[in-house]
Parts: C-alpha cells; structure tokens; sequence
C-alpha cells in the first residue's frame, strides 16, 4: 500500500489527516526574526563588544558585533583568546532577562500595527497583519515602516510573510525575504529551506539528515505515518500547520496594564538637564503606552538609582487622569526644583499607577472659551497641579462647610487633587453673623478689672449666641459668644466659657 | 493727507495710559457694594486685570468685609461673559483661616476656593503669579511679607494677561515703597470707625473717605 507522502495537494482522507477548513479565514503573519538579539539588547554601542555565554564552565563567544569580527573574533571563541585578538573588546555577559525585556519592549511598539502580537519563542515576533494593509497603505509600505522602526530602535531583523505563522517564522529564520501571500504556494516555497531554520531539537535534525533528507522539501515527501512515528506527532503537527492545513490559533501578547519602564546609563549622570531629557524619554513611551489601550493614569513614580546612596523616588499626582508626556514633564521640572539627588544617577525607572479609560480628548468648538484669544491657558486643575507640584500637597487645599453648630467643627479642609467631594449644604441660618477670619485655637484673653483684653479693653457690641453641647463626640462646649470691638477698631469674636465664668477667649475677627 | 489716529486710539484705550483731565473710558470696573466707594474709583468699581494693594496696620479691621460684596459677584456669576465656568477665588498665605461659613453668608462659592499656603514669601509670589496667569483665577488675594517693586510690576502684567483680578495685603510701612499697582487704598481703624484712604488710583484720583464700612 502505498502511503501518502506529506505534502499532498489534496487532503488525505486519514483520521490523522487535517482539512483545508485552516485557511476558510484569511490570514497574513508577518515575522521578525531579530539574529543578534543577545547583542543589541544592552542597546546601541560604539565600541567593539561581544555577548558572551558560559558552556561547560568556559565563557565562549555568542555573538560578535562588525567591528569585532572584522578583528577575527568569531563566535564559539573563548572570552580569553577573543581578548588576546582585541585588548579593548568589551565583553558582556548573556542576559536572557535583559533580552525578554527588549522583545516586550517591541512587542509593545508594534502592537501599533495591529491588535495581535504574539511573542513565539525569545527571539521571534509575529503580527497578524491581515486587516492592516489598508490602514498602512498595503503590505509593502507596511514592512517598510515595521523595518525602519526597528533599525531605529537598533535592531536587525530578518522579516517575512506568510499565510502561516510558522511558514513565516521559518522564512524569517532562513533569512529569506520572502511574501507568501497564498496558502497554496507555502509548500513551494517552503521546500528550499534548510532544517536549521525549524529549530527542532539538535538530535531530531541529525537523525533526519541522516536519512538523507537536508531540507524542509526533503521533510514533506516522507511518509506521514513513519514520520510521525520517527520525529513525534508534533513534529508533524507542526509541518501542518506550516502548510496551512491545521489551525494554528495564538495568543495575542498583552503588556501588563501598569507601565513600568527603565533607562539605564551607560555612565553615571548628575546633570539635571540631561535627567529631564531621559525622564521626558520614558514619559513618551508612557505615552504610546497608554495612547494604544486608551488609558490615562492619575499618579506616576520615578525611581533614580543612585551607585551606593538609596534609591531616590519622585511622585507625580495629577487632578485628571492624562497621558500627555508635555503634561507630565513640565510638572516634572516644576517638582524637580526641590528634589535633592544624593549623588549621581545610574538608572531612571518609571512606574505608572492605577490607569482609567480615557478617551482622546474633541478639540473645543470656537465659540467656547475666551473670544479674545487671550483665553485660558490651563483648567483650575492643572493650576492646582502646578501648585503641588512645587509647594507640596498639603498647602493647597479647598474648604467646605458642615452642618454642625459648634464653629469648629463648622467647616473643614479638603485636598484639591482627586478629591471630588461638593460643599456640604450648611443648615447656617443666614441672621447668624460669624466672622471671616478664624483663629486655629481660640486664646485666652487677659482681664482688667473683669474686663477682657485685646490691645486695650473690649466693648461688648452684641451677644451673647449660646453654643452648647456636643456630648455625643467628647467635645462638648458651652460657650457665650460675643461680638466686641477694640480700642483700635478690631472687631472680634469672643466667648465666655460658662464652666468657668471669669475665662474669656478671642476666637475670630470679623476681617 | 489722510490722518491715520487708528494707532493714537489705541494707545489712548491702553489703561496703563493715565491721562489726567478724561478718565479713560471703557475701563469697567467691578461695584464694591458700597456706592461711594464707586464713586471715587475709576469705571465706577473696583480695576479688574489688574492689581489692588490694601494696607492696613493690622489684618481684621474690615479689608475682607471691603472686598466681599465684590468677591460674591465674583463667585455668583460668570463674569467673563461666555460659556466657560465661573472663575475661581484663590488665597494664598492668608493670616488666619478664613471661616467657610462666613464665607457662604457673603455669598461665596466654597467649591470654587482654593487655599494656598506656601512655606516661603518667594512661593507666595510664585504661586499668586501662577493663579494670575493660569487664566481660570477671577481673583487672587495674596498676603506677602515683601513685595517689591519688581513683584508688584510682575503681579501686574500676570493679572492683565490671566483677566485675573489681583489683590495685595501689605503692612502702613509700604506705603512709601513704589508700586506698580493699578489701586492702592490704605485702611486704618480705631474705635469710633474706619478711615479709607485711595492713595494712588490710575485714571482716578486719591481720597479720603470716613466710615464706609
């Protein structure tokens, strides 16, 4: 009996054997491949350097920079004889770390092309971009731009398409620049591949060159059923998928919802200027942040690492939620001012805090605001924020009253920022005179004669209003208040404390 | 030859024109809720976009219960006459607490109050500067303990270019000091009443006025 080979034109008709129903929803991947990831995520360098890894406790070279190899230094090397080849070689260590971040890092920034980014594997990034090309003016003005983005970012990437995502990351991978945009054609042009490009394990590749077979084409002519039993089914799966034939659903890559990112120094920097800038940096890509999920956040913290001091932090807290990185850095430079750095900084971290939705913000109708053009410059809240920004949150503060008889307790602050709370309605019935400057406590006033004293002796002008009680709260009073006025013309407010009836008090003036 | 006057004209329209026969005219000013006060001010009220300085020998003797009437037309209504929010009152480093519910008696808005209470005399003046320029501010009531000529000039010019209505509590020892202030107005007190006095008044003149509040 004859068996089906693995790439058959038509479905064959085995359980085993996958339909066509794959491609009913038209799909289009795009891939980067980014080859010298290890080496550009510790970000862009002038000097010749290599990216080491340690292999059987000898440090061996990974990946080498242009000017590197252009001294003979080669990967597999050793750190010690890529050393004696290039004094001045700057050798760094592999951070796996360090090169998740930067693929989330772009992850990020290309989820402007589309809503699905999937993160496959730590070196490969695939966009489903069939519902773009419209936007980004077809596919080729699309790659173009995913290109320039990324060598501006410093990255080298090795980009393809095709309707698979793994047809396209193998592409990638091979390094072919190649754009298949039909399901049918993937076979064809998949057959040229080396294995090398499917990164399966080290041993299934051997034992499949062992067979003779060197490339992907090689692969699809064997039999299915032998192939399967050899490599795995999911060896197998795979290929169908490539092809098209199977479903390859992904999971799309989210950035976590709070933005947190990090700047670090090459070396340590204490000017202000040049800290301003770098904070203005994150603050823009705070900004995409939040612009791409329609999200505005209230509070964001900047952490300055210093070599041996502790960590400085700066708060930013704003009245409205906003995302705008002008806004967050000219309040930045106003608090700024009063910050004292202990010693210079190595790293500037941001962390966003609580998001909200937010939508962009309709440019005004002209009839709005001032005609003059001399209209406003900034909403009461942005004042209140400029004012905290550099005088501190506790000194601006509105106030509100209480339905409460005892004048005290009367009225009480509230914070400006973030606080929505409306004025009380006061049950102040309107024949009550009260005086417009209050005093924190009220003072005892000295006696002459049993006439009290402020700056010469009171007269009594009206009075008394009985407060009393408020035995409810451990604060009660029982209190004459008076209205009096001074030999030099002050008006006051005093009381009688009626438990002990020769203590009188000043507690406001009638301003 | 033709007379161009359109740029005489709108020098004469500049109120930082003083000219000492014809009070300048479309300079509105805002009632002080006490008629004779009205009377000697120019436009008929207090000079808005622009700074008032007070002096007193003490702070209590009435300079608020002189500004109120103002203060709650302020706060009433929308007096830039268009469809934006009311503007709002600031203070900033006032002597004592003012009382909310006095306040309210006089007709002010508290939810349009901002209180401000910087640590330094310089923050004062930074912080009424950014009320008066930030354009959302119908008035600023400051309490610095210097003010120097070049503060007042910079008070000034923030006022003109916010619309904001500036007012300065000074001591009787500035009296002497020079000012770039559109109105100042000296208060003194004693137990049989209060003593007025409009010391400079641009496009008025200065008075003595007896017991108007």
């Amino acid at each position: 009996m004859a068996q089906q080979a693995l790439a058959l034109d038509t479905p064959p008709a085995a359980p085993r054997s996958p339909s066509t129903t794959a491609a009913a929803v038209r799909r289009l991947w795009f891939c980067a491949y980014l080859p010298n990831l290890s080496l550009e995520a510790s970000g862009p360098s002038k000097e010749a350097r290599v990216v080491v890894e340690e292999q059987h406790g000898i440090h061996r070279v990974l990946l080498t920079c242009p000017k590197a190899s252009a001294a003979g230094i080669q990967p597999g090397q050793s750190a010690n004889a890529a050393l004696a080849l290039l004094p001045t070689l700057h050798i760094e260590e592999r951070s796996t770390l360090r090169e998740q971040q930067a693929v989330e890092q772009l992850a990020t920034w290309l989820e402007q092309f589309t809503s699905v980014v999937c993160i496959a594997g730590r070196d490969v990034l695939l966009l489903e971009i069939a519902g773009s090309l419209r936007l980004y003016g077809g596919l080729p003005s699309l790659r173009q731009q995913v290109a320039a983005g990324l060598e501006q970012q410093g990255f080298e990437a090795s980009l393809a398409i095709a309707p698979t995502p793994l047809a396209a990351t193998w592409l990638a991978r091979a390094g072919r620049r190649a754009c298949v945009r039909e399901t049918a054609n993937i076979a064809s042009v998949l057959r040229g591949l080396p294995l090398a490009c499917l990164d399966w394990p080290a041993s299934i590749c051997d034992s499949i060159s062992g067979m003779g077979a060197t490339s992907v084409g090689d692969c699809l002519r064997l039999p299915r059923e032998g192939f399967a039993r050899r490599f795995g089914s999911q060896r197998l799966l795979e290929l169908d998928r490539a092809l098209g034939r199977l479903p390859d659903p992904r999971a799309s890559w989210r950035a976590p919802e709070r933005f947190c990112a990090d700047y670090e120094m090459t070396e340590e920097q204490s000017d202000r200027e040049a800290l301003l800038a770098i904070c203005h940096e994150l603050l823009l890509s705070l900004e995409r942040f939040l612009l791409t999920r329609q999200l505005g956040t209230q509070r964001l913290r900047f952490i300055f690492f210093h070599l041996r001091a502790p960590a400085t932090q700066v708060f930013l807290g704003g009245a409205e939620f906003e995302r705008r990185a002008e806004h967050w850095s000219e309040l930045l430079r106003i608090r700024f001012e009063r910050v004292v750095l202990p010693e210079a900084v190595i790293a500037v971290r941001l962390q966003g805090g609580r998001n909200q939705a937010m939508q962009a913000a309709s440019g005004r109708l002209a009839f709005h605001g001032r005609s003059s053009g001399q209209g406003r410059r900034y909403s009461m809240s942005q004042l209140a924020e400029r004012l905290t920004a550099r005088i501190g949150n506790q000194s601006v503060q509105s106030v509100t009253t209480v339905a409460e008889h005892r004048p005290q307790r009367a009225w009480r602050l509230q914070g400006v920022l973030g606080d929505t709370a409306v004025t009380t309605l006061s049950a102040i019935r309107r024949n009550l005179y009260r005086p417009l400057w209050m005093l924190p406590e009220p003072i005892l006033l000295r006696l002459e004669q049993a006439y009290p004293l402020h700056q010469g002796r009171l007269t009594l002008l009206e009075g008394p209003e009985r407060l009393e009680t408020g035995w409810w709260d451990d604060d009660g009073i029982a209190r004459d208040y008076y209205t009096a006025i001074n030999p030099r013309g002050l008006r006051l407010w005093v009381f009688r404390n009626r438990s002990r009836a020769t203590s009188w008090y000043l507690h406001g003036i009638f301003g | 030859m033709p007379h161009d006057s359109s740029s005489l004209d709108k020098l004469l329209e500049n109120p930082r024109l003083w000219r000492g026969r014809n009070p300048a005219q479309g300079m509105a000013g805002l009632a002080s809720g006490y008629d004779r006060l009205d009377r000697h001010l120019p436009g008929g009220g207090w000079p808005q976009h622009a700074l008032t300085e007070i002096l007193t020998e003490h702070y209590g003797i009435g300079e608020l219960r002189l500004l109120m009437p103002a203060l709650a037309t302020l706060s009433a209504e929308d007096t830039t006459a268009d469809f934006a929010e009311p503007g709002w009152i600031a203070w900033v480093a006032p002597p004592f607490q003012p009382y909310p519910p006095a306040l309210q008696q006089w007709g002010i808005d508290l939810s349009r109050m901002l209180i401000v209470r910087p640590k330094t005399d310089n923050e004062v003046l930074w912080s009424a500067e950014q009320a008066l320029s930030s354009g959302t501010c119908a008035a600023v009531l400051l309490w610095p303990e210097q003010l120097d000529d070049q503060s007042s000039r910079r008070l000034q010019l923030a006022a003109e270019k916010g619309n904001s209505w500036a007012i300065a509590f000074r001591p009787l020892t500035a009296r002497s000091e020079p000012s770039a202030a559109a109105l100042r107005i000296e208060l003194q007190a004693n137990a049989s009443g209060t003593c007025l006095s409009i010391l400079k008044s641009r496009g008025g003149r200065p008075a003595v006025l007896h017991d108007i509040i």
